[in-house]
């Protein structure tokens, strides 16, 4: 029995993939010569006469690397990182605001703390309702194959754009005209609407942070 | 013109053989090019060199998945399935092929030939 992975290794070495793609390829297109291989056997012919018919399959392998790496590397509409973190991102930080928003429609009232000459509000109802968008962002993250760190980065997405909201905030009470923030009142609102926040998301996206296996099965 | 015309007619029916085929079951490559010849008594073939590069153009389209699975002699096989997507393909696929035969069939006369 010829070693078809090795023969189809050899003749694909234009294939230009990340590794992973590259070996998943080579074993398909092994399994695909070994099985017409068996075929030809099967129908009483010889093993040389089998594997010349079977490796006949392919005129040229050079343009199959090309088309093949065409038809892998070929972007849709979106790309792989807008499908894996940017849409799912959108969507934890839209429905982080929207149901922030909602809160404050409805006229649910934050709780007000004062400390450190600085007064910070917190949302209770709205930090229970964090962990599903969290949720939401984790999961489309996931759904379109994102790695643990791209669900990671969707579920925060709406803590990390509160913390540079907060960032230009303090940049601007320190070089520019806006109120005077001290630093512990800025150290107060981090952890009010940033860290408090990170953490509801974050619990939200636990259940999709689970490692993924990428493991190819090698033949027979 | 015609070239890419005849090339864009071959691309066009053989992702409606290989989307109706897997509408049916899963498949994996070799057989769903085994079954496509059958099928059509030999008038459709697929070489390795045709088949794969189009199963990864309808795999990254979103109409079809793949995954590793054991086929029936116990051997590792990448199996294709038809994704919600490529369902909702297929209908207005079958639907511009059986136009696009009507109208071929009245210029012609292709059935009573």
């Amino acid at each position: 029995m010829p070693d078809w992975i090795s023969l189809v290794r050899e003749r694909l070495h234009p294939l230009d993939l990340p590794e992973n793609e590259r070996r998943e390829v080579i074993n398909e297109l092994a399994a695909h010569l070994e099985d017409l291989y068996e075929e030809q056997i099967g129908n009483g012919i010889s093993q040389s006469q089998a594997r010349e018919s079977a490796m006949k399959e392919v005129d040229c392998w050079h343009p199959l690397a090309k088309d093949i790496q065409r038809a892998k590397l070929k972007e849709g509409i979106m790309n792989a990182r807008t499908k894996q973190l940017w849409l799912p991102s959108l969507v934890s930080l839209t429905t982080a605001m929207l149901s922030l928003m909602s809160f404050t429609l409805l006229g649910v009232q934050p709780r007000l703390f004062y400390a450190h000459h600085a007064v910070t509000t917190l949302y209770f109802p709205w930090l229970a309702a964090l962990p599903l968008c969290g949720a939401a962002g984790a999961y489309l993250s996931r759904r379109a194959g994102g790695e643990q760190l791209a669900c990671l980065a969707s579920s925060l997405f709406p803590a990390a754009t509160l913390l540079a909201c907060f960032f230009f905030i303090l940049l601007d009470s320190i070089f520019g005209t806006g109120r005077a923030l001290t630093f512990s009142g800025f150290l107060l609102f981090v952890w009010n609407w940033v860290f408090l926040p990170g953490t509801a998301l974050l619990l939200g996206a636990l259940p999709f942070l689970r490692p993924r296996h990428h493991e190819t099965p090698s033949l027979a | 013109m015609t070239k890419r015309i005849r090339s864009k007619i071959a691309r066009g029916s053989a992702e409606l053989a290989i989307l109706a085929l897997l509408a049916e079951q899963s498949l994996y490559g070799f057989d769903i090019s085994k079954r496509i010849e059958e099928k059509s008594d030999g008038a459709l073939c697929f070489t390795l060199a045709s088949l794969y590069p189009m199963l990864y153009d309808l795999e990254k389209r979103g109409w079809i998945s793949g995954h590793w699975e054991a086929n029936q002699a116990g051997r590792d096989r990448r199996y294709y399935s038809l994704t919600p997507a490529g369902k909702k393909e297929l209908a207005p696929l079958r639907r511009e092929w059986n136009f696009f035969f009507q109208a071929l069939d009245r210029l012609a006369g292709v059935t009573n030939a």
